[in-house]
This record gives C-alpha cells, sequence and structure tokens, in this order.
C-alpha cells in the first residue's frame, strides 16, 4: 500500500503515473525544505547581525543617557535613556535611570507614573521607593514622602543593602529636619549612628546631621569619638569645637579646636572657615580665662569673680542708663547695690558664699541686659555665653 | 540550471503537468496529506520571512530616521517623504498588487481569483511596507505579513500543483502564519483569519490553520524571543465599580473608532479619485505631512509604534500627551493609508487602543485614585476596544488581549468594553471598515459581518404536520394499500424494525408489489437506502440536496427518534424560502 492510499483498478500506465507523482512530490517536499533552511540560514545572519547591532546601540544610548543626566541635561538624558530602552527593553536598570531623568527634569507627573508602574512589577524594591519618596518630597506630600522613605528602608535592595538602607536613613532624617520634625529625626540617627560602620565619612555626615536635628549632645558625642582615632579628620575637630562650644562645654571645644586649628588640613580651608574657628579659638580661651572654675586656686578664683563682677557692673551701668532699661531693671539694681563698689579680692577669697551670690549676679545681669539692651560684645558676650551652662564649661 | 531543474520538477507551476482528474484516481487522498505537511512548513517559511520583514523595517528605520528620532529632526521631514516617492513608483510601476493593507488582497485572493497570489505581490508587499514603515509611516506590519503568508501558501500550493479547492484554502492558512508571527499570538491569528478573511468555520482547514499558526510562531520566537510584542505590567480588576471606567472606555473607543472609520471612508476615495500622476506623489506628501507631526513634537506617532504602547502600558505619559497621540496617530494613519502607501491597519488601531486606554486610565489614577487599577490594564483594554470597534473583529479582539496579557482576570472588563465599542461602532457605521474599502476598490467580497445579520431558516420553519400514513415495516403490502386507499395519500413513511425510517411513493409501492405478493412486509418492497436524519434545529438548507431522491423527508424529535415532529417537502421547503 503506498503512502497515497490504495487504489485497485489502476492500469499499469497509472502507476507509472502514480509512481512519477511520488517521485514529484518527494522531490517538491525535499527542495521546500531546503529553500526553508536557506531562508532559515538567512534568517539567522540577518537577526544576529542586527541583534548585535541593537546592543552596540543601547549601550551607546544609555552611556549618553547616563553622561547626560551627571552633567545636567535630564532632557537630553531622556532621549538618550528612551532610545536605549527601545534597543533593550525592559531592562530595569534603565528604566530606573530614565525614571530619574523624568524627574531631574521636574516632569514629576510622568517619573511618578514610571516609578509606580515599575514598583507594580517589583512592589519591595527599595530603590523604587527611595525615588518615589523624592518625587512625593519634591511634591509636597509629606505623609507620602515618609511613606515611602519607610518602605525604602524595608524593601529589598542589590548589592549591598546595609549600606544603601543607611544612606536612606540619612536622606530621611534630612528631610525630617527640612520639616522640622526634628523629634523623629533624631530618632532616625540614633538609629543610624548604631548600624553605621565605622567610616569617618559616614559618622561626620551622621553627626552633622543630628547638630541639624538639633542633638547636638549626641553630634558631640560622635565627633570626640573620631577625634579618638589616628588619622582623625579635620572636620572631626571643628564639629567638636563647634558642637562643644554651643553646648557651652568651652573646654572640650577650645582643645578641640585648637587641634583643628594645628590639623595639617585647616590651610586649606577657605578663609571664612579658618576665621570663624580661629574666633571660635579665642572666645573659647577667653572664656577659659574668665570662668571662676572650681579647680583654681581659691586666690585665682577670686581674682577672676573680681574681674567678672567689674565687666558686669560696667554693663549694667551702661544698659541702665536707658531710660527705657530702667523700670525693668530696677530689681537688679537694688541686687547690685547690695554688692560694695569696691569689692576687694580678699571679701571674695574668704566668703564662698559671696563669690558664689555675685557670680550669679554677674550671670543675670548679662542674661537680662541682653534681653534689654541687645546682643553684648567683649567679655560681656562671653560672660552671657558662660551664664548658659555655667557648670559645662569644663565638663 | 538549478532554477531550471527545479521548474521541470514542479512543472510550470500554474498548469500542473498531471491533471487533477488524473491524480484523483492514481492518489485520491494525495491532496489532504500534503495539506498537513506543507501547512508546516508554510508556518516556517512565513515565520522566517515576517522576522526578515520585521528586521529590514528596524534597520531602514535607524537608516532613515536615526536610531533616536526625536522632534525637530529635519530628517523626520524628509525621510517619509522620499520613501512616500520610491514606494509610489515601486507601486505604480512594478507591485501595482502591494496597494493597501493585506487583509482585503488575500480575502480577494480567496473569493475571487482562487487562492492566487503571485510571487511578485509577496516581494512588491515586503519591500514597499518594509520600506514606508521603516521610513515612518503611520503603519503597521501584521497585515502585510498576513499577504505574505499568504502569498507564501499560494506559491507553494500552485508549485506542487494541487486542486483547485485546496489552492483556494492555502491562502488563508499562510495568511494566519502570517499574522500568528507579527503577532506572536497564534490564537488571535486563527480567530482574526477564521472571522474576517475566511468568514466561517471550516473544519477542513481548520487543522491546518492551526498547524501553520504554530509553526509560523515558533519559528518567530526562535528568534525574537517568547515574551509578547508587549511587556505585561501587573494586569488587576481591583474593584467591580472599576467596571464602569471601562464602560466608558468601551464608549469613547466606539466613538473613536466611529471616527477613524469615517475619516478613513472620506479620504481615500477622494485621493483615489484625484488625477493619475497624483499617484506618485500622494505617499510623498503623506509622509511628509506624518513627518510633521513627528517633527513639531510627536515623532512617537511614526512607524507602528510598538514600543511606544509598551510605554504607555507602563505609565510613562501623561494622559494629556496620551490622548494627543491616540489623536495624532488617528490623522497620521489616516493620511498614510489613503495616499496608497502599503502598509497595515492593525498596529496603528493598537496604537490608538493603547493611547486611548492608557489615557483614560491614567486620568482616572489621577483623580480617582481609589478606585482604579494598573494604567496598564487599561491600555490593554483600550487595544481590543479599538479592534472590536474599528476592525470588527469582537471575538478576536476578546483573544487578543486575554494572549497579549496571559491573564484571565481580566477577562470581565476586555468583554464589557469591546462589547459596548463593538455594538456602538456598528450603530454608528454598520458597514465595517474592510468592507468600505472593498466597495470602494468595486469588488464586493463576503463579509462575517453580514452573516451575523443574516437570519438563517431552520427545518422546524418548514416544518408540517404529519398528513400521510405512517406504517410499519413488517406490516404488509396488501395492508399498507388498504390505508392509501382510505387516507388517499400519494407517499407514505414507513418505520423500520431498526427505527430508521423511508419514504415511499405510492407508484414505487405499486412497481413493487407488482413483483412480490400482497402478505409480504413492507419492508421488503423499500429499497436498501434510508431518509436521513432530520432535526427541527437543523439548517433548511440541509434538506435541500435529499429531495430528488425522497417526496417527503421525515423530522425526528431529538430526544426520541422515534417520534415524528412533522414531515418536510420540497413544495413546503420553496415557499418558505419564497417568504422570506
Amino acid at each position: 500500500m503506498s503512502v497515497f492510499g490504495l487504489h485497485p483498478a489502476l492500469t499499469a500506465e497509472e502507476r507509472i503515473e502514480k509512481r512519477r507523482l511520488i517521485l514529484r512530490d518527494f522531490i517538491a517536499l525535499f527542495t521546500v525544505f531546503a529553500l526553508t533552511i536557506v531562508l532559515g540560514v538567512l534568517t539567522y545572519f540577518l537577526f544576529a547581525s542586527f541583534s548585535r547591532h541593537r546592543d552596540v546601540l543601547a549601550r551607546r544610548w544609555r552611556a549618553n543617557g547616563e553622561r547626560e543626566l551627571n552633567s545636567g541635561h535630564p532632557k537630553e538624558a531622556i532621549e538618550a535613556l528612551h532610545a536605549a530602552l527601545e534597543y533593550a527593553p525592559g531592562q530595569r536598570s534603565i528604566e530606573v535611570e530614565l525614571a530619574m531623568a523624568l524627574a531631574a527634569d521636574n516632569r514629576n507627573l510622568e517619573a511618578t507614573a514610571y516609578f509606580n508602574s515599575l514598583l507594580e512589577t517589583q512592589p519591595g524594591n527599595g530603590l523604587i521607593h527611595l525615588q518615589l519618596a523624592r518625587l512625593a518630597a519634591k511634591q509636597g506630600e509629606a505623609a507620602l514622602a515618609e511613606d515611602h522613605y519607610q518602605s525604602a528602608l524595608d524593601g529589598t535592595w542589590e548589592g549591598n543593602g546595609y549600606l544603601k538602607r543607611l544612606s536612606v536613613r540619612l536622606e530621611l532624617a534630612g528631610y525630617l529636619i527640612s520639616r522640622r520634625n526634628y523629634a523623629r529625626a533624631q530618632t532616625e540617627l540614633r538609629t543610624a549612628a548604631g548600624n553605621a560602620p565605622n567610616d569617618p565619612e559616614t559618622q561626620l555626615k551622621i553627626a552633622d546631621l543630628m547638630v541639624q536635628a538639633q542633638d547636638p549632645a549626641d553630634a558631640l558625642d560622635i565627633y570626640r569619638a573620631l577625634m579618638k582615632g589616628k588619622s582623625a579628620p579635620l572636620q572631626a575637630f571643628e564639629g567638636a569645637g563647634r558642637t562643644a562650644y554651643s553646648l557651652g562645654r568651652i573646654s572640650v571645644a577650645h582643645e578641640a579646636l585648637e587641634r583643628a586649628v594645628n590639623h595639617p588640613g585647616f590651610a586649606a580651608q577657605n578663609e571664612a572657615t579658618r576665621q570663624a574657628v580661629k574666633q571660635m579659638l579665642e572666645n573659647s580661651a577667653r572664656i577659659l580665662e574668665l570662668y571662676p572654675g572650681p579647680d583654681l586656686r581659691v586666690r585665682a578664683r577670686a581674682e577672676r569673680i573680681a574681674n567678672n563682677v567689674r565687666i558686669a557692673r560696667a554693663r549694667m551701668a551702661s544698659c541702665f542708663a536707658n531710660a527705657n532699661a530702667g523700670g525693668e531693671m530696677a530689681d537688679l539694681q537694688g541686687q547690685w547695690q547690695q554688692i560694695p563698689v569696691n569689692l576687694s579680692v580678699r571679701t571674695l577669697e574668704r566668703n564662698p558664699e559671696l563669690e558664689q551670690t555675685t557670680m550669679s549676679l554677674v550671670y543675670d545681669t548679662e542674661e537680662q541686659t541682653a534681653q534689654v539692651c541687645g546682643a553684648p560684645t567683649g567679655d560681656d558676650a562671653l560672660l552671657l555665653k558662660i551664664a548658659q551652662a555655667p557648670l559645662a564649661v569644663q565638663q | 540550471m538549478i532554477g531550471r531543474k527545479i521548474r521541470s520538477l514542479f512543472g510550470n507551476g500554474d498548469s500542473p503537468q498531471i491533471s487533477a482528474v488524473d491524480i484523483s484516481k492514481i492518489a485520491p487522498t494525495r491532496d489532504e496529506r500534503l495539506f498537513l505537511i506543507l501547512s508546516i512548513f508554510i508556518g516556517v517559511i512565513s515565520g522566517l520571512l515576517v522576522v526578515c520583514f520585521r528586521v529590514t523595517i528596524e534597520w531602514i528605520k535607524i537608516l532613515t530616521l536615526g536610531s533616536a528620532p526625536h522632534a525637530g529632526q529635519y530628517r523626520l521631514l524628509l525621510a517619509p517623504a522620499l520613501a512616500g516617492l520610491v514606494v509610489a513608483a515601486l507601486v505604480q510601476w512594478f507591485f501595482p498588487a502591494a496597494r493597501g493593507s493585506g487583509v482585503n488582497q488575500t480575502k480577494a485572493a480567496l473569493y475571487i481569483y482562487n487562492g492566487y497570489i503571485s510571487f511578485r505581490t509577496v516581494i512588491g508587499k515586503f519591500i514597499t511596507a518594509g520600506l514606508a514603515l521603516g521610513a515612518g509611516h503611520s503603519l503597521g506590519p501584521e497585515d502585510p505579513s498576513l499577504q505574505i503568508g499568504a502569498g507564501v501558501a499560494s506559491i507553494i500550493a500552485r508549485k506542487l500543483g494541487l486542486s483547485k479547492q485546496k489552492l483556494r484554502v492555502f491562502a488563508p492558512i499562510g495568511a494566519a502564519a502570517g499574522l500568528a508571527a507579527a503577532f506572536n499570538a497564534p490564537i488571535s491569528a486563527i480567530l482574526f483569519v477564521i472571522e474576517e478573511v475566511i468568514g466561517q468555520w471550516s473544519a477542513a482547514v481548520l487543522g491546518s490553520i492551526v498547524l501553520a499558526a504554530i509553526s509560523s510562531v515558533v519559528v518567530e520566537r526562535r528568534f525574537l524571543g517568547s515574551e509578547p510584542m508587549f511587556r505585561i505590567p501587573a494586569v488587576t480588576l481591583r474593584d467591580n465599580r472599576e467596571l464602569f471606567a471601562y464602560a466608558i472606555l468601551g464608549v469613547i473607543g466606539g466613538l473613536l473608532a466611529f471616527v477613524f472609520s469615517q475619516a478613513l471612508g472620506y479620504l481615500r476615495p477622494r485621493l483615489r479619485a484625484l488625477p493619475r500622476w497624483t499617484h506618485y506623489c500622494q505617499p510623498a506628501v503623506a509622509g511628509m505631512l506624518v513627518g510633521a507631526i513627528g517633527f513639531i513634537g510627536f515623532p512617537q506617532v511614526m512607524g507602528p509604534g510598538y514600543e511606544v504602547m509598551d510605554q504607555a502600558m507602563h505609565g510613562q505619559f501623561a494622559w494629556k500627551f496620551l490622548l494627543a497621540l491616540a489623536l495624532l496617530k488617528l490623522l497620521a494613519t489616516t493620511l498614510s493609508f489613503s495616499s496608497g502607501t502599503p502598509g497595515g491597519m492593525f498596529a496603528p488601531t493598537l496604537f490608538i487602543g493603547a493611547m486611548l486606554g492608557a489615557g483614560v486610565g491614567s486620568f482616572e489614577k489621577l483623580f480617582f485614585p481609589h478606585l482604579t487599577g494598573t494604567v496598564g490594564s487599561y491600555a490593554l483594554v483600550g487595544m481590543g476596544v479599538l479592534f472590536a470597534g474599528f476592525l470588527r473583529a469582537p471575538l478576536t479582539s476578546v483573544f487578543m488581549v486575554l494572549e497579549l496579557s496571559g491573564n484571565y482576570s481580566i477577562i470581565l472588563p476586555v468583554i464589557l468594553a469591546n462589547t459596548i465599542a463593538y455594538l456602538l461602532s456598528r450603530i454608528l457605521q454598520p458597514v465595517p471598515i474592510f468592507e468600505v474599502f472593498t466597495h470602494q476598490d468595486g469588488l464586493d467580497l463576503p463579509s462575517v459581518e453580514e452573516q451575523r445579520e443574516e437570519t438563517p431558516l431552520h427545518i422546524e420553519d418548514a416544518l408540517q404536520p404529519l398528513s400521510v400514513p405512517v406504517v410499519q415495516g413488517r406490516d404488509t403490502i396488501a395492508e399498507v394499500s388498504a390505508t392509501l386507499a382510505e387516507a388517499k395519500a400519494s407517499a407514505f413513511l414507513v418505520q423500520m424494525a431498526d427505527g430508521s425510517w423511508y419514504a415511499m411513493t405510492v407508484d414505487e409501492l405499486t412497481g413493487a408489489g407488482a413483483a412480490l405478493t400482497p402478505d409480504t412486509p413492507v419492508e421488503r418492497a423499500a429499497k436498501a437506502d434510508r431518509v436521513p436524519a432530520l432535526f427541527p434545529d437543523l439548517s433548511l438548507d440541509n434538506a435541500l440536496p435529499f429531495f430528488p431522491r425522497w417526496p417527503l423527508l421525515p423530522v425526528l424529535n431529538r430526544a426520541s427518534r422515534g417520534t415524528l415532529e412533522g414531515i418536510i417537502t420540497l413544495n413546503g421547503v420553496l415557499k418558505r424560502y419564497q417568504a422570506v
């Protein structure tokens, strides 16, 4: 039985014809097969060549896009990254870069839509949440921004997730500071400080943010820890000096500022910064000269108090002369009248209670005159600084 | 030399050396067996050609528009205009049959030219459509792929000297293969070819169509990857209230499909009616206008625009921009297609639908964020909406979305929106766009839409009460004769012992009775054949072929084949047809 089915009534001629037909069909099918193979090979080479060209174009446009984005040309970056995506469709890293370029170009709606769609395929992606948080922050949607920041912290990250989460936390802290939500910012920064690696750059960043979040005490701890390192950075000394000075811990501030000024990198600082540091150092030195600390010898302490009394009395007299200030400062004036004008060092030496009373009067005077007559200058300003936290000066 | 040998082996192609009569005698099942084998070859070759076609379009695009076309580039104006000039010259001088989308041409090949599509048409379509699409004309590659596939099938079938009937059905098989490869969606391609090209479900070709479509998709995926044409985002129906939003999308889609149809129906015949010399420059002018749209800031409308659909699906555009793209694409496609530039309508339809859907989705996401699902869902449904409303292929539109998304959770919105768009479009414009084109071209091809409008007659429509005697096969001729004499009937029904029926005339009984004794059972007077089993729900057409043999036909009950529902007669059937 042939492949074409049995037909019993075939003549000899028909059988020959049938064999010819079978042969012809076989050859025809073989030819079609051969043509298919040839077409397949041609298609393969054509497609392979095209694919290579696409890869080259994708890489080239991506590089262009990244370069434009880094040089602050988001419009050009968008076009380049769009082109890159056309030749490498679905490549997530390019998509994220494109969305970032859109955001950088202030096409916030498009960027948000783009990131949201990326998020739909990768719901827990930390990087996308971070970008959405930035966009929400840019658009003033604080609650949404904080939610996305939190999701970014909880989300998944490619590469070193530990460091990336830390970076997000610091960014969140910065955002909270900008929103004046200091309490939550301090919490985030303390968490960050607890988990941060020991590299000075990160520690400095955390400390700086702590200062901005109105947590100078914790910031000072970090600065001081950094100062203990072998090659402690200049910023640590400056930060410690500034923070300690702001906290009234003048002794610490003086030591830190002195080391800052002697740091090899100090000369490379800009003039304004150098001047500010030097001024603070001078002030702290002078405060330490004015401060009647408990560790001083009795004589020296009495001398400083006597000097401070003289300074404060002059300030009082000057301020009291102001007609408007009279009523407000009558009580203080009364207290000064009880202090002898020619109060001697010896009297003070003999009477520790008097020392305490007069120094309290000095501090009160500097504080009240500052309120009534404006910010003091010179030693008055430094006494006022001491007055704000007298016990901290030598801590 | 080799070519001559192949020609001698194949014969001259159009007139096979062995006649159809000879083949039917010496190898009666040859065509059926070749049919299935060739379906696979057609699928593979179509798939390869479609891959080449797609790569060609991309290469031409890079060469003419650059690797990253953007607004403000003068090449956006020049490339489509120059390509238009070349394409027009090629179409006018060498490839006149390459004009148009390819769907109607394939249909015409099927119904008018016995499945004949010339090799020149295939080559012409490949070159002209590739050039036009690559240079930025706002058309798509699917319909040309469909025609290329159909052409491949037609050429192979001719070369193998298949019978005329087989030759005719080969074109749709190739069409399905070409479309499946272009779409990367075999089910949609099969359905579209059945819905729009063949116009009816035919078991004879279904197997071959499926084989060809699958073969071509396998080949296409080998090269272009198994991923769908678009990266499908998460597709969800978050809240049933969202169906209302999809219904709105269906309404807007139906209206836009109407506008699109009207624009094409208006402009195309007017441009064709212009003097012949203008046909050489119409594609160039259309190309320049499309390029101008790109030049002023919307290069996305140029070319098929798959990557733009993909971006829209992923929510990468704002809603205003999306709606602008939808309207500008409509304009650009109307210009490109009406100018006679070869290229398809599928991609532009999907593009407009995707932009519209994504636009509606983005708008709702912006203003009703708690109600809406993903923008991608809306874009996908939007594609189906325009497909149903504009191309009038509702079944294909639903399956296309499901096949593209690979997600059945979207089926409710798809069916709802597509049905609304389809019905609205049918009300606003009763004649579908492909039929409008065929009428404009002076052709009259059958359409599924017409068939949908038809109300076919069933046997029950011509059913008459049982008015003739019914006897049992074991009854004697004498008894039966007495019964007939009493009833004065000219014919009667005999129920045989095995439950089958026989319709006999009095003359037949008389003739048989002359050779038999009166006490012979009447079943021995009957011939060997039996009346067909007919039921009230069958098409009345089914009954007609049996009347030359039988004086009347019994209609049986499907639940109880021994029970008669009534009878039908030739006279009654003809009267019923005349009453329509």
